[in-house]
C-alpha cells in the first residue's frame, strides 16, 4: 500500500517548480492566443477547423508522438542523436505519464495538485509492496536511466560534436547555457533525491541498490530535502528560462505541426505561422553544413540557424542581409529535423520591403503572342533561362521532332517570364500579372500538354497557374516517358559514365528525382554525386539570392562539382539551363542538359 | 663591349613577341633559342588578315622575322618539359628531349582568344550563321566557311564577347576588339556594299593612333550602324538566319535584328595552360590570370625572379605594336641583366 506522508500534500520545496511551471504554461498560452491573433481570419478558420477535423487531428496526434517525442526523422538520419534526443524526449515524457498513472493508482485525491506526479515518491511511503508498484516503479527507474543515458551522449557531442557527423554547429547563448545546464541537472539530481527516499517510498532497480550504498556512509536522512531542493529549483530554473532559449521549440514544435498540417503558408516574416517557425527551431545548426554557402567562411552567419536566431532577437539589418542573400535552394528544410521553412520566412521578408519603383504589367496582352504561335497539342515555353542556352533549345526541339511529336513553341523569338523571379524576389503583384497574361496564352493556345525546359518556370506552371486539364511537365519527365512509351529509341553506351546533377527546383522544389535518372540511364551508366536526390548541393547559380555577387558564388560552384565528381564522371548530366551555364564555366569535364545527351544518341528507326 | 656568342637566352613562344625578342636579342649579340607549342611560328598575327589601322597585311609583318632568324634555334611542336635553376641560369630540358642551358628566359607566351561557345547565350557552336572575329579573318584568308553567306543583307558584330565580363570571369578590357571590330565591318561592307551592318557595343574604346578616324570613318563613310548595348540573347529564325536581341541604352528601348551573320568579338584571355610554366620557376600569376611584372608601369617586361623576363600578352591584352616594342625592351633588359652578371 502506498499513503500520504503528509495530510496537507504540500512542502515548501516544489515552490520553485511550481513558479517555473506556472510561468512557462503562462508564457505558452499568451503565445498561443498572440499567434492565433495574428494569423489571418482565414487561415485562422482553417486551423481551427483542421483541429477538429478526425483526420488531420489523428495526423496531428501521430506526427507529435513520432517526431517530438520519438524523434523518427532524427533516427533516420543519424543513430546516435536519434537515441539521444528520443531517450531524454520519451523518457521524460514517461515518467511524467507514469507519475500521473502512480498518483491516479494509489492516491486519486492528490491528481489536482498537479507538482504531485514530480514529486510523487517525495509525499508518500509505502507500507507494503504491490505488484502494481513493483512494476510502476521499475518503469519509472528504467525511464530514468534510459535518460540517463541520453544525458551522457549529450555530455559527450557538446565536447566532441563530430563524433556524431556534425562539423559546424552554433554557439550557445548565455541562457541557453543556463538552460542546457538545468536541463542536464534534472535527472542525476531526480536519481540523487528518489535514492535518498527509496527506503521510505519505495523504488526498483536503481533507487534502492543506490539508497543502500548512501545508507553505508552519507545518511540519507539528512540529504534527502535539500537534494529535493536542488531537483526543483533545476526543474524551476529550466522552465523560467525556457522561453527565451533555443529549448523553446519544445512546445513550439507542437504547435508547428499542427498548423502545418492545417496547410498554412507563412505571409508575414514575423507574425502567426512564421513565429511558430522560428521558435521551433532548435538552433542544432544542422543547416548549416547543408547550406551550400557554408563553403564560404563569410557566409557561414547567413544559414536558416541564424536568420531565426535573428527573427527572434528582432535584429533587422541582419535579418533583411540573410533573407537577400540566401540562394533559395531549401536544402536547410530538407535536413531539418522540424523542417523549419527558412527559404518561405526569407520570400516573406522579401514581400515586406516597399520599392521606389513598382512596375505595372496590367497592359501586357496575350494576343500579341497567341498571333506568334501555331496550333498543337504540346506548346513549349522555353522560358528565358533556355533562350540563353540555346543549345538546350535546339535539342528538345530535335528530340520531338524525333520522336514525331506535333508541337509549338509558345516563345519563339522570347515570350513573357513566367513570373517566379519575381515571386522570388517577393513581388507577389507583379508575379501575378505575369501569371494571368501567361495562363491566357496557354489556355486559348489549344494545348494539352505544357512542356517546360527550366525547372524555375515549371514550378511557378505547376504550383501557382492554376492549369487544370493541361498536363503540365518537364522535358526530363517528359522525354523518360516517350522513351518507356517506346517513342524514342536511344542507344546506350555503357562505358560513358554520367554524373546527374539534381537541379533544387526539380528536385527539393517538385519532387523529380526518379524520371530524370530514369533517363540518363538510357544513355549511360548513371554515377551518383557524394550528396545527391534531395541532399544535392546548389549549383550556385540559383536567381533565388539577391544579393550574392558573381565572384562569390564560384566557390559554391566549384564545391557543387567535386561533389557531383565524386563517382569519376565523364560527364554532368543536369535537366536545368542555369545549372547547365552555371557549371560550364568552371567544369573540367562536359556539363550536358538531358535534352542534349538524348538527341544524341537516338537511334533513327 | 659584346658579349659572348655562347650566352643562350631561353624564348619561350613563337608568336610575334616571341619573335621580335629573338631578332633584337640576336642583333645584341646574344643567342636566342625559340620554343614554340605549335607547327608554325607567327602566333595569332598568323591567322589574322590585314590589320589595323593602315591595312597592313598581316603577313608583311612577319616577314622580315624569316630571314631575320635565319640561324637562330628554333623548336617546333616543342614544349617545356622542365625548368632548374642553376647558379648561373636555367638548365630547361623541352619536350623533344633537348637540354638548353641558358643564361635567361624570356616568357612571351601570349594569349588565348575567349572560347566563344561559353557564352552559349550568343549561339556559337549551336547557330549556323554565327561566327567568332578569328574565323572571319580566316574567311578573308582562306575565303572558304559555309557559315558565311554568299549575299548577306544585315550582318552584325558583338563587341567584348568574354571580356569586361565577371559572369565569363574575365574582368579585362581586351583593348584590340573594338578597333578589330570597326575594321572587320569596314571590311565586310567593302565586299557587301548592300549589306547593313551593326555593331554591338558597351563602350568604344579607340585610344591608339588613327583609332577615332577609323570609327568616324566607319560611320561617316561606309553608314555601319553603332548600337550602345549589349547583347541579351540570339535566337535562330525559321528561314535560318539569326535575331539579335539586344537593348540600345542611348534610345533607352530593346531592339531586335535579323541578321545573317553574327560576328562575335572573342576577347583576349589568359591562357590558363601556360600558368604552370611559371609555377616552374616558382612565380606567381596576377589575379586576372596573366604572368604578373615586377611592376606595372616602369618594369612591365621583369619578374621578381633573376633572369626571367616577359614579353607582349603573356602579361595582359595589347595590340600589335604594343607587343614589339615590348618585346624589344625585354631583350634589352636581357642584355643589360647578363652584362651587369659578368
Amino acid at each position: 500500500m502506498i499513503v500520504d506522508r503528509f495530510s496537507n500534500g504540500f512542502h515548501p520545496f516544489v515552490l520553485p517548480f511550481l513558479i517555473g511551471m506556472i510561468f512557462v504554461l503562462g508564457y505558452c498560452v499568451y503565445g498561443i492566443i498572440r499567434i492565433l491573433v495574428q494569423l489571418p481570419r482565414d487561415d485562422r478558420r482553417k486551423f481551427l477547423i483542421s483541429l477538429v477535423t478526425p483526420k488531420t487531428a489523428w495526423k496531428n496526434v501521430k506526427d507529435i508522438f513520432l517526431n517530438c517525442l520519438l524523434h523518427v526523422k532524427l533516427w533516420k538520419r543519424n543513430k546516435v542523436l536519434g537515441y539521444m534526443h528520443s531517450s531524454i524526449a520519451f523518457g521524460w515524457f514517461m515518467i511524467i505519464l507514469l507519475g500521473h498513472i502512480e498518483v491516479m493508482l494509489f492516491l486519486p485525491h492528490r491528481i489536482r495538485l498537479f507538482y504531485y506526479p514530480i514529486f510523487f515518491n517525495f509525499f508518500v511511503a509505502e507500507t507494503e509492496s504491490t505488484i502494481q508498484g513493483a512494476v510502476l516503479f521499475f518503469l519509472m527507474d528504467l525511464f530514468l536511466l534510459v535518460i540517463l543515458s541520453g544525458i551522457v551522449l549529450a555530455m559527450i557531442k557538446r565536447v566532441r560534436s563530430r563524433w556524431f557527423g556534425m562539423r559546424r554547429t552554433t554557439r550557445a547563448s548565455l541562457l541557453d547555457t543556463i538552460g542546457l545546464y538545468s536541463l542536464w541537472a534534472i535527472f542525476p539530481l531526480r536519481l540523487l533525491c528518489e535514492s535518498f527516499t527509496a527506503h521510505i517510498s519505495g523504488g526498483s532497480f536503481l533507487t534502492l541498490p543506490m539508497n543502500w550504498i548512501f545508507r553505508q556512509f552519507l545518511g540519507n536522512e539528512l540529504n534527502y530535502l535539500p537534494t529535493w531542493w536542488a531537483y526543483s529549483i533545476a526543474l524551476g530554473v529550466f522552465m523560467t528560462v525556457l522561453p527565451f532559449t533555443r529549448y523553446m521549440h519544445i512546445p513550439a514544435e507542437m504547435m508547428l505541426i499542427p498548423m502545418r498540417n492545417a496547410g498554412l503558408h507563412i505571409l508575414h516574416p514575423r507574425k502567426g505561422f512564421a513565429r511558430v517557425q522560428f521558435y521551433s527551431c532548435p538552433g542544432c545548426g544542422v543547416c548549416i553544413d547543408a547550406c551550400p554557402m557554408s563553403v564560404r567562411k563569410e557566409n557561414l552567419k547567413d544559414c536558416t540557424v541564424y536568420l531565426n536566431r535573428q527573427l527572434r532577437r528582432g535584429n533587422e539589418k541582419r535579418i533583411e542581409e540573410i533573407s537577400d542573400k540566401c540562394l533559395m535552394c531549401g536544402k536547410c528544410t530538407q535536413v531539418c529535423q522540424v523542417e523549419v521553412d527558412g527559404p518561405q520566412m526569407r520570400l516573406a521578408q522579401r514581400s515586406m520591403r516597399s520599392y521606389g519603383i513598382n512596375q505595372h504589367y496590367s497592359k501586357l496582352s496575350a494576343e500579341d503572342h497567341l498571333n506568334r504561335i501555331g496550333t498543337a497539342k504540346v506548346l513549349y515555353f522555353a522560358g528565358c533561362m533556355t533562350h540563353l542556352t540555346p543549345g538546350i533549345r535546339k535539342a528538345v526541339g530535335s528530340v520531338l521532332d524525333k520522336a514525331g511529336i506535333s508541337w509549338t513553341m509558345m516563345d519563339p523569338e522570347g515570350g513573357l517570364c513566367c513570373g517566379r523571379p519575381m515571386m522570388l524576389a517577393g513581388r507577389r503583384e507583379q508575379a501575378r500579372e505575369m501569371a494571368r497574361v501567361n495562363r491566357e496564352i496557354i489556355r486559348n493556345s489549344g494545348c494539352d500538354i505544357l512542356l517546360l525546359s527550366c525547372p524555375i518556370c515549371y514550378k511557378i506552371f505547376k504550383d501557382k497557374y492554376n492549369l487544370s486539364g493541361i498536363y503540365v511537365v518537364h522535358h526530363s519527365v517528359f522525354f523518360d516517358e516517350l522513351i518507356h512509351s517506346q517513342r524514342l529509341h536511344v542507344s546506350r553506351d555503357e562505358a560513358l559514365k554520367l554524373a546527374y546533377h539534381d537541379p533544387c527546383e526539380l528536385g527539393r522544389g517538385c519532387g523529380i528525382y526518379d524520371a530524370p535518372r530514369s533517363a540518363v540511364s538510357a544513355v549511360g551508366t548513371l554515377v551518383e554525386a557524394a550528396k545527391n536526390r534531395n541532399e544535392s548541393i546548389c549549383c550556385g547559380g540559383s536567381l533565388g539570392s539577391l544579393s550574392l555577387s558573381f565572384e562569390k558564388r564560384k566557390d559554391i560552384t566549384v564545391n557543387s562539382l567535386n561533389n557531383l565528381k565524386a563517382g569519376d564522371p565523364d560527364m554532368i548530366v543536369t535537366a536545368c539551363p542555369l545549372c547547365q551555364s552555371t557549371f560550364g564555366k568552371y567544369s573540367d569535364i562536359p556539363v550536358k542538359d538531358i535534352a542534349q545527351i538524348l538527341d544524341s544518341s537516338i537511334r533513327e528507326r | 663591349m659584346l658579349l659572348n656568342m655562347k650566352e643562350i637566352v631561353l624564348v619561350v613562344g613563337g608568336g610575334i613577341a616571341g619573335l621580335e625578342t629573338a631578332r633584337e636579342l640576336k642583333e645584341l649579340g646574344l643567342s636566342p633559342v625559340i620554343v614554340e607549342k605549335s607547327s608554325s611560328l607567327g602566333g595569332h598575327v598568323a591567322q589574322w588578315n590585314c590589320l589595323f589601322p593602315d591595312m597592313t597585311p598581316a603577313r608583311k609583318v612577319l616577314e622580315p622575322y624569316e630571314s631575320a632568324l635565319k640561324d637562330v634555334e628554333i623548336h617546333l611542336e616543342t614544349e617545356i618539359a622542365s625548368i632548374n635553376r642553376l647558379q648561373k641560369g636555367y638548365s630547361v630540358v623541352l619536350s623533344d628531349g633537348a637540354a638548353v642551358p641558358c643564361k635567361a628566359v624570356v616568357f612571351a607566351t601570349g594569349f588565348k582568344l575567349f572560347e566563344a561557345e561559353k557564352k552559349e547565350e550568343y549561339g556559337y557552336g549551336v547557330y549556323d550563321r554565327v561566327i567568332t572575329n578569328r574565323d572571319l579573318e580566316n574567311w578573308f584568308n582562306t575565303g572558304s566557311d559555309s557559315r558565311v553567306p554568299e549575299k548577306p543583307s544585315a550582318i552584325g558584330f558583338v563587341h567584348c564577347v568574354g571580356s569586361r565580363d565577371v559572369k565569363a570571369g574575365n574582368t579585362q578590357c581586351s583593348k584590340v576588339c573594338c578597333i578589330t571590330a570597326i575594321k572587320q565591318a569596314i571590311e565586310m561592307k567593302e565586299k557587301f556594299p548592300n549589306a547593313e551592318i551593326y555593331c554591338f557595343y558597351m563602350d568604344l574604346r579607340l585610344f591608339g593612333k588613327k583609332y577615332e578616324d577609323f570609327y568616324i570613318n566607319a560611320q561617316k563613310d561606309y553608314g555601319i550602324h553603332f548600337i550602345r548595348g549589349r547583347v541579351s540573347e540570339v535566337s535562330e529564325t525559321i528561314d535560318g538566319r539569326v535575331l539579335v536581341k539586344a537593348e540600345d541604352t542611348l534610345v533607352g528601348k530593346p531592339v531586335k535584328v535579323r541578321l545573317d551573320l553574327l560576328v562575335l568579338m572573342a576577347g583576349i584571355v589568359c591562357n590558363k595552360e601556360n600558368q604552370q610554366l611559371l609555377q616552374a620557376v616558382s612565380l606567381p600569376v596576377d589575379e586576372d590570370g596573366f604572368f604578373r611584372s615586377k611592376d606595372n608601369i616602369a618594369s612591365i617586361t621583369e619578374s621578381d625572379r633573376d633572369g626571367v623576363f616577359f614579353a607582349g600578352t603573356c602579361t595582359g591584352p595589347k595590340t600589335i605594336p604594343e607587343t614589339i616594342a615590348e618585346a624589344r625592351s625585354a631583350a634589352l633588359n636581357v642584355y643589360n641583366y647578363l652584362k651587369s652578371r659578368r
